[in-house]
């Protein structure tokens, strides 16, 4: 099992930076599965992380210069590494200038990721900063457990609002209320509510649109018949939703959530390099 | 003996970070202001760090100092060193960096007959902020280090340090140093039974031609407190003065100090000693010598380490301080150290060694060099709010004066 990768160019280490610490927001302890082609990170949706699952995709050729990885065996060329995302993001918070920055699965104590940045000095060397990051090797019989999610059979389909306007409310709201409900419509209506004893508030947002999806039996057309007003909801922890958008530091290209009402909702965030899906499923 | 300070503008600043700097080292400090300038020193419980920051009195706008002799004493108090509990100082000089902003001066005074040192904050407009703080009186403290006498050097300026520093997350607690005439390097500390799998390692590297002095007499790898560090860190990058760091083989203390014309500062840290971790029973310190209130020179106990030899020298501030006279005071209660430490800390009444607690999760610092005479009196009672009255004179007569009492609550110590 081996793994090297280097980065050389700043812009691409920034916005690897930034997906990390988006990453860190959301899971204290994440899966990283290495692939030829892609990286993952992954949580899965054991009852310790309060339910909720993420699935982080990006092609690795959007960020490294260099890129070399063995998986643990031939048939299964893939490394699945158990890891803390915090550590990593803290690694690269001061390679903001570096020169290159250089990753490598090692084996000194214990298994590391070990990430070497290379900084500009003042004198004709370099300084290098290493951190050894602990990681756990998941075994290959355990991999199962982190498949990629299917997407649920959504009642509604949406897309989100500015992600900056909807988490000034939902930060707000937080302050209120430990729960939130999301609904919405085929209308391109939403609604984020909160009800408490004493108050209950509820933002309204129109005109976003719902995404076509393409469906592989065509029921998704037969939508015609629904009523599009009809709003589908769905009551989840707010502290979830808000680290979810407190940890998005740029603007994705498409933003979108699906709700099944009263079980989950699927948030979809789609950039140039990098999708990430984050499930949050309903309070009963 | 009386004192009466003014500070102005952009030093500030500079006194603000040096009160922050010294308070990540104890709870309480020790001010005493001598002929030539005001000492500010601290030490922390378990005697592994020290830290003694000068203005000299070049350093102030203004710098007034005055000995006092009291009838019934037989000779002339060069100084009252006293303590102050660094909380009630600290809402002073909050925020040090804006302090220049919306204040002109502070005017510092001394008012021994009533156990006073008053802070006064003239800022702008015409609002002048009063702090009565009182202290207890003390013996002087100061510890020995012998600095030339190191055989590692470094001199480089604070940014660099700082920046080496920022990689460490700030829950590090020790860091370890490690030099050889080829390169130097920071890295976190590992104990033996360190979880790997559980913690984060992280190692800076630089090459010698970084620094603006190296000298690397003998290859060495030290562990000290970064916490404690940080301070001065954050206080040297506001002098701009480059850290010198003075340092040996393990066990022995590392200093890191910076000088210039207005101010000497230092802070020195334990450092710890590899080789010869202990099990249960620490070893005692030599039994100090009774009480000698009539000592001309610091030569109270020292602590004796195995196989490390204690500085004679006298040590920076000026020796003014080695060779004052100490009043003779009442033997106070015995104070209880607790800590990390393996090595005694011994007080002077009675003369028997007192040996802290030893901590099971942690490890020995042995200690060095450090010099004490302590005795502290029992607990003093804080006044709270106090009127200025007219018995301080304000150098600044702002007209619309508004005054605001600060309140003072004296934290449980």
């Amino acid at each position: 099992m081996r793994f090297r990768a280097k980065i050389v160019d700043l812009a691409c280490l920034n916005h690897f930076s930034r997906i990390i610490n988006t990453i860190a927001k959301l899971a204290k302890t994440c899966i990283l599965r290495l692939t030829v082609c892609k990286l993952y990170f992954i949580l899965s949706d054991k009852v310790a992380n309060g339910g909720a699952s993420m699935w982080c995709e990006l092609s690795q050729g959007n960020f490294f210069d260099e890129f070399q990885m063995e998986g643990v065996a031939a048939e299964h060329n893939e490394i699945y590494l158990e890891l803390m995302p915090e550590n990593l993001s803290r690694a690269l918070k001061t390679s903001q200038s570096a020169k290159a920055v250089k990753i490598k699965l090692t084996n000194k104590h214990c298994p590391c990721l070990r990430v070497a940045v290379e900084l500009p000095s003042l004198s004709s060397s370099s300084r290098i900063v290493t951190h050894d990051i602990p990681v756990g090797v998941i075994p290959r019989r355990m991999w199962n457990d982190f498949r990629e999610p299917s997407v649920p059979d959504f009642d509604v389909s949406i897309y989100l609002p500015v992600l900056k306007t909807m988490k000034s409310v939902v930060e707000r709201m937080k302050n209120l209320s430990n729960f939130i409900v999301i609904e919405a419509n085929l209308n391109g209506e939403m609604n984020l509510k909160i009800e408490t004893d004493l108050v209950s508030v509820t933002t309204h947002f129109k005109d976003l649109g719902n995404p076509p999806w393409a469906s592989e039996d065509g029921c998704q057309s037969s939508a015609q018949g629904r009523d599009l007003e009809s709003m589908a909801e769905a009551c989840i922890d707010i502290k979830k939703l808000q680290q979810l958008l407190a940890g998005q530091q740029v603007n994705p290209t498409k933003a979108l959530c699906n709700i099944v009402r009263k079980r989950i909702v699927h948030f979809i965030l789609l950039q140039e390099e990098v999708s990430l899906q984050y499930f949050i499923p309903a309070i009963a | 003996a009386a004192m009466k300070c003014v500070i102005g503008g952009a030093q500030l600043r500079v006194f603000g970070r040096a009160i922050h700097a010294i308070a990540r080292i104890s709870d309480e400090f020790w001010f005493d202001p001598i002929e030539k300038g005001l000492a500010l020193r601290s030490v922390n419980s378990s005697r592994s760090a020290y830290a003694c920051v000068f203005f000299s009195s070049m350093f102030f706008q203004h710098y007034c100092w005055t000995a006092v002799s009291q009838p019934c004493q037989q000779e002339q108090q060069l100084s009252l060193p006293c303590k102050l509990i660094i909380k009630s100082v600290l809402p002073v000089f909050r925020c040090a960096n804006v302090l220049e902003r919306n204040v002109e001066k502070c005017s510092i005074s001394t008012n021994p007959s009533e156990h006073h040192i008053t802070f006064q904050l003239l800022c702008r407009h015409g609002v002048v902020k009063t702090y009565n703080l009182t202290f207890q009186e003390c013996d002087p403290l100061q510890a020995v280090f012998a600095k030339h006498m190191c055989p590692n050097i470094l001199r480089v300026h604070s940014r660099l340090l700082a920046d080496v520093m920022i990689h460490f997350p700030t829950s590090q607690e020790e860091i370890t140093l490690s030099v050889t005439p080829m390169k130097v390097c920071f890295k976190s500390y590992t104990e033996e039974d360190t979880d790997f799998s559980r913690t984060m390692l992280t190692e800076i590297q630089l090459s010698p031609e970084e620094f603006d002095y190296f000298q690397v007499g003998v290859d060495s790898e030290v562990t000290f407190c970064l916490k404690e560090l940080r301070g001065l860190l954050a206080f040297s990058e506001a002098t701009s003065v480059p850290v010198s760091i003075h340092f040996d083989r393990c066990g022995k203390p590392i200093a890191f100090s910076i000088e210039d014309l207005l101010l000497e500062a230092s802070f020195i840290l334990a450092t710890l000693c590899e080789a010869e971790k202990e099990a249960a029973s620490p070893e005692p310190a030599c039994c100090p010598r009774p009480w000698d209130s009539k000592a001309d020179t610091a030569t109270s106990k020292k602590l004796q380490q195995k196989g490390n030899t204690p500085s004679v020298d006298s040590a920076k501030p000026p020796s003014a301080l080695a060779k004052q006279e100490v009043k003779n005071i009442p033997r106070g209660k015995e104070r209880e150290v607790p800590g990390r430490a393996g090595a005694a800390t011994a007080e002077a009444a009675g003369g028997k060694a007192t040996e802290a607690p030893y901590e099971k999760n942690s490890y020995l610092y042995k200690y060095c060099i450090f010099q004490f005479h302590s005795l502290f009196f029992g607990a003093v009672s804080y006044k709270e709010k106090e009127a200025i009255g007219d018995t301080f004179q304000s150098l600044v007569t702002a007209s619309d004066t508004e005054e605001e009492f600060g309140a003072l609550q004296s934290s449980p110590v």
